[in-house]
This record gives structure tokens, C-alpha cells and sequence, in this order.
């Protein structure tokens, strides 16, 4: 009894984990179990038993529920999507005048409400498009097609390339100054010059749709929830799932509402763009001091004015940064929106890596990675910049950069008139430089990647041969062995052991959500490559995080290269990796390793930085060594805060994974592809998508609450 | 009254103690709950009697396409005299077994000999309500047969026509009666 009382969460654990491994033992494998039998597929087979809920018939294989339960919620997705089908083609018929026909039609109301926003977002999306790249649809679509016919001089042209590149130089310049100018400098010419400009544009000309969009809807959301609890309370739970939520699960539902192509991509980007956004305005009112607050209803604010004018440009700096959360959404959606259509850059990386074409996905990866950078780092250098003042400032120093622009403009114009006679009966390369007429180094990569197949072969297929005989297939096998009772018992019992009963009530609602879908055996798989992930980039993660914080040159390095690696699409990471290793599992966990690595190193590192100097110096005044300072002092005080790089390296891992079903694993992603090129897989993706989600955020509840309950131990909340 | 001194009992237990209990309690009503659970949705034993039966069938199925991809595609006889393959004893039995299928031909050919049979046949737009292909162990030979039903003037009537098969037609993928002897 004294031991208990000395060591309880020992005891607690040590109980649990009895039990779990007692449970395991004495649960025996069906003899029936087949890893494909263990879902409830939606194909017949006279084994399965059957029932009907809600209309829809779920056919399962009923095993013992102490093995596996039974998909009691297997109707969900049929559910969902016969309700999908309902609202579009059946929910309130109106009668909507029809501008083509000229006449009244019937219509659904939904029906008609999702193909008016597809038709607002076409719009805007053509309108920046023919902008930036030439065209004649917007203009088409306040006159007509006869009149363009009669009246050619009317069809825009295209910005040349010249202006788009000074343009952003002097942007970049205005913000940050010349080392960022230089950099939009270079990376403009060489999206011009490897022919890269038209899908660049395509896929910028959709994300200046999105962008924007989702800054406003974001920050109107923000700052509602900012105003009311009780839309706060409603919105938390929908903000949780959707940023655990892997973006590939949004795709499906939203094929079904709006169809394929651009405007479906900007509309399911700002989905996954609007969460970030609505936290980040959230966070940075709340953090607005209320002396501020004060202030300004002192002076007489009404409710408007406080907001516009005081707490808004309080907080500016936090939304900012949620305007660079969106863009970065927005550029990792760019290569996942093209599962759906959208045109650019994500359509050609998509397409190169169907062919295996690595060179060619090399280039648009590239590209996609550098416009990502330079798009990070002018938000930022926008948020972190102060406001300009006018006072005392001639015209010409207000308005340099107008006017630097605005010479650009001409310049750029007389460049493009001059390029119709230096490019006579070609291509006019000063105004653009067409997609096959750049210069393209894929036969070098290509060739790269066959030099390296050639000569590491033995070497690659032996490592390959190991991990996965050795080292996967295990692993795969124990997490499949496990019956879902252990697992419920081991989730619930390690929620009571660290958040008491409310955590274990939370992660074992979320655990049974997914044990009573028909998906517990992939969700199994997707946790196992998940996990193994994890453990791998943790510890890669602490040791580089670790030897790094050391210095304050290398801190800031690792710094610098975690910066940009996080504003790598997730897509691209699956390129180098398949260069090495083909299309194999090893390819997805390496590439889940690398993309995981992140944030473990970045939290690492932030962690040891933020242990007080006071406790360094009182410890090498005890006459501690580094090392013994390192393991008894830094790294218990920094351990929550690496905790919470686990959390992040966590719900990275789950998102890769579910990317790499593209390379083909046999996890919830596969299902999630699969749901895609499904008619009826609006439901499917959507509850697979969830079930996602809800991996992750077992984990997060666990790892958050644990966090809290150390970090008021330490006494350093 | 008695209920409440066991409370209080309860509540000045130490923490640790009260925790530890909690998560016994926890994990009991987890596995009890898993336990009622499986008296309602839990088919075990049914489900592995019946995916034996199952696997069985297959295993007996795959036997038997192996033997009929083994043999020549077209006509396969019982008898002697004609050009096509003659089956062994071994191999009559199991293109017996493993044969599903009663031809049109072969309905047609049994009706030529019941006159019966050829009126319900036709007057009915040619439904054979079902058919049967069995090994006939006693015997040794292999019988097939088809069940008509239908109006005969008014009347209905069923009508069991069979007879030794004689002859039967390989495809490459099965095998179908060819020719039943009723007569």
C-alpha cells in the first residue's frame, strides 16, 4: 500500500499495461481473420451477417467483439451520402430564372446555391487568370461570344513575365528590402525561364482567389467566436477535426457538392485554409491587453470602432501570421487540389509522378517549393513590418515604389512590343516563355535517378528487403494482433491515468468511433506506419534538436532549414523518396520521416531555449557538467514543450501517411483515394477523413492534457 | 444509511488508492460491456462453421476447374465411337461433379422423346423452372435433369424429365450437359 501511495501512476501503469498484454494473450485470432476480411467491404459475400439502419443495408463478418466489434456505424457513410444526394437532387425545388433559356426552371434549392458559388468562383478565377496569362471569358461574360468575334482588340493580353517579376521584386523590396528582392528576382526568372510561367499562374491565379476568401470568411469567423462563447463552443470541435483532418478526405464530399475543376479547388482549399485563420485572429484578440480594451472605450469607441480600430490593429501581427497560415494551406492544397482538376503546377507535378517521370516532377516540385518560400517570406516580412508613416516625405519618396512599378510596367510593355519583331514567326519570349520551349534539366534527373537505381540496386533493394521483412511486417502483424478491446482498454486507461475521467470518456468516444466504423484494421495500419514514423523522426528530431541548440549558429541554421522545409508542399517530399526507393512502403515512411522530422527538431530546440538562463548559470555554479546539466535540468523543464513537437510530429506523420497512399499502402488513405473516383464516395471520404482525425486527436488530447498537468508540476505554466 | 457510511468510507480513502480503483473499475466495465456486446452482434463459431464450408467449396471448386482446363475444349463423351474425347471413369465422375450447367440442346434433345414435356416446354416460351446434375453413386453414372412448370390448358402442371447424361460440352472455363438418354 505504501508503494502505491509512493508511486501511483507507476502502479496505474504497470496495471494497465497487464492487462492490455493479459487481454492479448487470452483473445485468440479467428481462425477466419484475414486482414481483408476484417472490414466490413461493401462487397457480398455469403459469410458476412447483415443489418439494415437508417435505410442502409452494412454487410460485416462477425467475428467475436472482443476481436473486433462489430461496424455498427457502418451505415454512416451510406447515410451521409443519400443525404448528400437528397439535398443536391430532391431538398426544395424553386423555381430559378434560367439566363440561358431565358424561362423559369425547377431546381433544388442546394443544387442551385452550390452552382451559383461555382459559377461566382469560375468567374473570379478566369478574371485573374486572363490577367495574369490572356484570355477572352471575362470579357465574354458581360458581353457576348459574337461580340468578341466582331470585336478582337477586346480579348486581354497577358501581363509579359518582365512586369509579374518586377513587380514582385519591388514588392519584396518595399517589405523586406534587397536580399528578399533578389530572391523574388531569381525565382521569378527561373519559373520563367525553365517554362514554368503559364502553370504557375494557374495555380497563383487560384490561390489569389482562395487566399483572400479565406482571410475574410476567417477572420469574420475569428472575430465572432472572439465576440460570442457560444459560437466559439460551436466552432471549436469543427476547427479541432479540420486541422487533423488530412486534406485528401475533404476532396471527396466537395467533388460531390461542387464537380471537378478550379473552382471546386479554391472552394475546398478555403475549407482547409479558413481553420488556421479563424485560430489565429482568435489568438491574437485574446491576446490583446485589456488596458488596451480600456483605452478605447474610454475614448469614447462604439463596439465597431473597438474592433476596426483598436483591436484589430492590436492584433494585427497575430492575423498576419494567419494570413501566412493561409497561404501555406493554400500552396500545399495546389498539389492535392489537382486530384480534383485545378490546373498548374499541382496538376503537372501529379501528372510527371503518374508517369514516374521524376525529372519532370523535380522541376514543377521545385517550382511549387520556391513560389511557397518566396510567398512565406513576404507575409511575414509583412507582418513583422510597422506601419509607414507620411508625414514630412516628399512626393517621390511617398510614392517610389508606385512609381518604380509603374516604369516597370512600361518597360516591361516596350520589352514585349520589341520581343513581336526580335521573335518574328516565334514564340515572343519577352512577353512569355511557352511551357515546352523552356529549359528543362529533366533528362538529367532522370538519368540521375537511373545512375543511382544502377549503381545502389543491391544496396537500396537489401535495406529495402530488411525494413520491410524485418522491421515493418512485424510491426504491421502486432498492431493487427491487437483485439479491440485491449486497444479500447489501453486508450481508455491511459486517458483516466492522465487527464482523469473526462480524458478517458474523450479518447474513448474518438477510439470507439473508429472501432465501430467499418475501418478499425486500416485505421490499425495507418496508426502502425504512423507510429513507426514517429518514433523514427522523434529521435532523429531530439538528437539534431539537441547537438544544434548548442550553438547559436547551428540553432539558427536548423531554424532556417526547418522554415523551409515546413513550407514545402507535403507532395513533394514523395518525389526524392521515390527516386530511392521506387514505389514501395519504405518510400512512404521515409518521406513520413523526413516531413515529421520537422517539427520535432523545431521543437526540440525552442524547447531548450526556453529553459530561464537563471537555471544554467545556478547549475554550472553547483559544478555541474554540461552533459549532467543537459539530462537533470534542461531537459525535464524542456520536456513538455518537446512534448508538443510529438503532437505536431504525430499529426504530420498521419498527414503524410495518408499522402503516401498515393505511392500505394493499404492504410485509410488507400480507402480515401479509392472513395475519390467513386460515384458514391462523397460518405466514405468523409467518415475515412474523420476517422483520420480522430487518430490524431486521441493522440492530442493525450499529449495537450499531460502537457498541462507537467508544466503546472514544474510550475512554469 | 448504510449506503452512505461505505461513501464516506470510500471518499477518505487515499487519492492514489481512489485512482487505482477508478481504473480497475474502468477497465471491468469496458470488458464487461465488449462481453454483452458479443451475446447480441458476436457470431464466432457460426461464422467459422461457415467460412469452412465456404473454403471447402472453393478448394472442391478449384479441383475441378484444374481437371476440366485439363481436358480438350469442346464435345466430351461417356461412349465409344465417335471422333470426340472420351472420358475415363475418373474423369466422367468429375466433370459430373463439377458440372453446373444443363444445356438448351440437351432440354430440347430429352423433349424430343416426351411429348408431354416438348407442349409444356413451348406453349410456356421455353422456361425451365430448374435443373440438376447428379453423381449417382450406386449406379456410377451420371444423371441430369430439368423440372418444368407451367399452363397446359389450363391446367398447371410440373413435369420431371430425366436421364443418364451422355455427353457433355467443355468451354475451357466449364463444362455444360450436352446430351441427356431419357428414353
Amino acid at each position: 500500500m505504501e508503494l502505491l501511495k509512493k508511486y501511483p501512476k507507476l502502479f496505474q501503469w504497470l496495471f494497465l499495461l497487464v492487462i492490455f498484454f493479459a487481454l492479448c494473450f487470452a483473445i485468440d485470432v479467428p481462425e477466419t481473420y484475414k486482414f481483408i476480411r476484417g472490414q466490413a467491404e461493401f462487397v457480398k459475400d455469403p459469410n458476412q451477417s447483415t443489418y439494415t439502419l437508417f435505410g442502409a443495408e452494412v454487410r460485416y463478418y462477425a467475428f467475436d467483439t472482443l476481436w473486433r466489434l462489430p461496424p455498427l456505424l457502418g451505415w454512416l457513410p451510406i447515410w451521409v451520402n443519400d443525404s448528400l444526394f437528397f439535398l443536391l437532387n430532391e431538398w426544395m425545388p424553386m423555381e430559378f430564372w434560367n439566363e440561358d433559356l431565358q424561362e423559369y426552371r425547377t431546381r433544388p434549392l442546394v443544387l442551385q446555391i452550390t452552382r451559383n458559388i461555382t459559377a461566382s468562383m469560375t468567374f473570379l478565377i478566369e478574371l485573374i487568370r486572363e490577367i495574369l496569362l490572356g484570355g477572352s471569358k471575362t470579357v465574354v461574360a458581360f458581353t457576348s461570344w459574337d461580340w468578341i468575334d466582331k470585336n478582337p482588340w477586346a480579348e486581354l493580353p497577358g501581363l509579359p513575365w518582365t512586369i509579374v517579376a518586377a513587380g514582385a521584386v519591388i514588392l519584396c523590396y518595399k517589405l523586406s528590402g534587397k536580399g528578399l528582392a533578389i530572391f523574388a528576382g531569381l525565382v521569378m526568372i527561373y519559373i520563367s525561364v525553365f517554362g514554368q510561367w503559364k502553370p504557375s499562374m494557374q495555380t497563383l491565379s487560384f490561390i489569389l482567389v482562395a487566399a483572400p476568401l479565406s482571410f475574410i470568411f476567417g477572420l469574420s469567423l475569428g472575430i465572432m467566436a472572439y465576440k460570442s462563447k457560444r459560437i466559439e463552443k460551436a466552432l471549436y470541435p469543427l476547427l479541432l477535426v479540420m486541422q487533423t483532418m488530412p486534406q485528401y478526405a475533404v476532396l471527396v464530399p466537395a467533388m460531390v457538392l461542387f464537380g471537378i475543376g478550379d473552382h471546386a479547388a479554391v472552394i475546398i482549399t478555403m475549407v482547409v485554409a479558413i481553420p488556421p485563420m479563424i485560430l489565429l485572429t482568435l489568438l491574437g484578440l485574446r491576446a490583446v491587453p485589456s488596458e488596451v480594451i480600456e483605452a478605447g472605450k474610454m475614448s469614447g469607441c462604439n463596439n465597431w470602432q473597438l474592433m476596426t480600430k483598436v483591436l484589430i490593429p492590436t492584433a494585427r501581427r497575430d492575423i498576419l501570421i494567419g494570413v501566412n497560415q493561409v497561404i501555406m494551406v493554400c500552396f500545399s492544397m495546389a498539389v492535392i487540389a489537382a486530384f480534383i482538376g485545378a490546373k498548374g503546377l499541382g496538376w503537372n507535378l501529379l501528372l510527371a509522378l503518374n508517369q514516374l517521370n521524376i525529372g519532370l516532377a523535380l522541376e514543377a516540385g521545385l517550382c511549387i517549393s520556391m513560389i511557397a518560400i518566396l510567398l512565406d517570406k513576404m507575409s511575414l516580412a509583412w507582418a513583422n513590418k510597422q506601419e509607414d508613416y507620411f508625414g514630412n516625405l516628399t512626393f517621390f519618396q511617398r510614392y517610389k515604389n508606385t512609381l518604380f512599378f509603374a516604369g516597370a510596367v512600361l518597360i516591361g510593355v516596350i520589352f514585349a512590343y520589341v520581343g513581336t519583331f526580335v521573335f518574328k514567326g516565334s514564340f515572343n519570349y519577352f512577353s512569355e516563355i511557352p511551357h515546352n520551349k523552356g529549359l528543362s534539366f529533366a533528362d538529367f534527373w532522370n538519368k540521375g535517378v537511373d545512375w543511382i537505381w544502377d549503381t545502389f540496386f543491391q544496396t537500396l533493394k537489401i535495406f529495402n528487403t530488411w525494413l520491410i521483412t524485418e522491421v515493418l511486417q512485424p510491426m504491421r502483424a502486432l498492431y493487427l494482433r491487437m483485439p479491440a478491446v485491449a486497444t479500447l482498454v489501453l486508450v481508455i486507461g491511459a486517458g483516466y491515468i492522465i487527464g482523469g475521467i473526462r480524458s478517458a470518456f474523450t479518447v474513448g468516444g474518438l477510439a470507439l468511433f473508429i472501432a465501430l466504423s467499418p475501418w478499425w484494421d486500416r485505421a490499425l495500419v495507418t496508426a502502425y506506419m504512423a507510429t513507426f514514423g514517429v518514433i523514427a523522426s522523434c529521435t532523429i528530431g531530439l538528437t539534431v534538436g539537441t547537438l544544434c541548440q548548442q550553438n547559436k549558429y547551428t540553432t539558427k541554421f536548423m531554424l532556417a532549414v526547418c522554415d523551409i522545409f515546413q513550407t514545402f508542399p507535403s507532395f513533394v517530399y514523395l518525389i526524392p523518396v521515390m527516386m530511392l526507393f521506387g514505389i514501395t512502403d519504405t518510400s512512404v515512411l521515409i518521406a513520413v520521416i523526413v516531413y515529421a522530422t520537422i517539427p520535432a527538431t523545431r521543437y526540440t530546440i525552442e524547447g531548450l531555449r526556453s529553459v530561464p538562463p537563471a537555471l544554467h548559470d545556478a547549475a554550472t555554479m553547483s559544478g555541474v557538467t554540461k552533459f549532467q546539466r543537459l539530462i537533470n535540468i534542461e531537459f525535464p523543464i524542456a520536456f513538455p514543450h518537446m512534448m508538443l513537437g510529438v503532437n505536431q510530429t504525430i499529426v504530420f506523420a498521419l498527414f503524410m501517411v495518408i499522402i503516401g497512399a498515393f505511392i500505394g499502402t493499404e492504410d485509410l488513405g488507400q480507402y480515401i483515394l479509392k472513395a475519390l473516383s467513386d460515384k458514391k464516395g462523397g460518405g466514405k471520404g468523409l467518415i475515412l477523413g474523420i476517422c483520420v482525425a480522430f487518430i490524431a486527436l486521441i493522440f492530442d488530447n493525450l499529449i495537450r492534457t499531460w502537457v498541462e498537468k507537467r508544466k503546472k508540476h514544474l510550475g512554469i505554466d | 444509511m448504510l449506503q452512505d457510511r461505505y461513501l464516506k468510507k470510500l471518499k477518505e480513502l487515499p487519492e492514489p488508492v481512489r485512482q487505482f480503483g477508478g481504473l480497475v473499475t474502468i477497465t471491468v466495465i469496458i470488458i464487461l460491456s465488449f462481453a454483452i456486446l458479443n451475446i447480441f452482434w458476436g457470431g464466432g463459431d457460426e461464422l467459422v462453421r461457415k467460412m469452412k464450408l465456404e473454403e471447402e467449396r472453393i478448394a472442391q471448386e478449384k479441383k475441378l476447374s484444374k481437371l476440366i482446363s485439363s481436358l480438350p475444349s469442346g464435345i466430351l463423351v461417356t461412349f465409344e465411337g465417335t471422333d470426340d474425347h472420351r472420358l475415363s471413369e475418373e474423369q466422367y465422375e468429375a466433370v459430373c461433379n463439377a458440372t453446373k450447367i444443363v444445356s438448351q440442346r440437351s432440354v430440347m434433345g430429352a423433349n424430343l422423346t416426351n411429348f408431354k414435356a416438348k407442349h409444356i416446354y413451348t406453349i410456356n416460351g421455353n422456361d425451365i423452372k430448374e435443373t440438376f446434375v447428379k453423381w449417382d453413386k450406386e449406379k456410377n453414372k451420371c444423371f441430369a435433369g430439368f423440372v418444368l412448370t407451367g399452363s397446359n390448358v389450363g391446367v398447371n402442371e410440373t413435369i420431371t424429365v430425366s436421364g443418364e447424361a451422355l455427353s457433355f460440352f467443355n468451354t475451357g472455363i466449364d463444362t455444360r450437359v450436352y446430351f441427356i438418354r431419357n428414353f
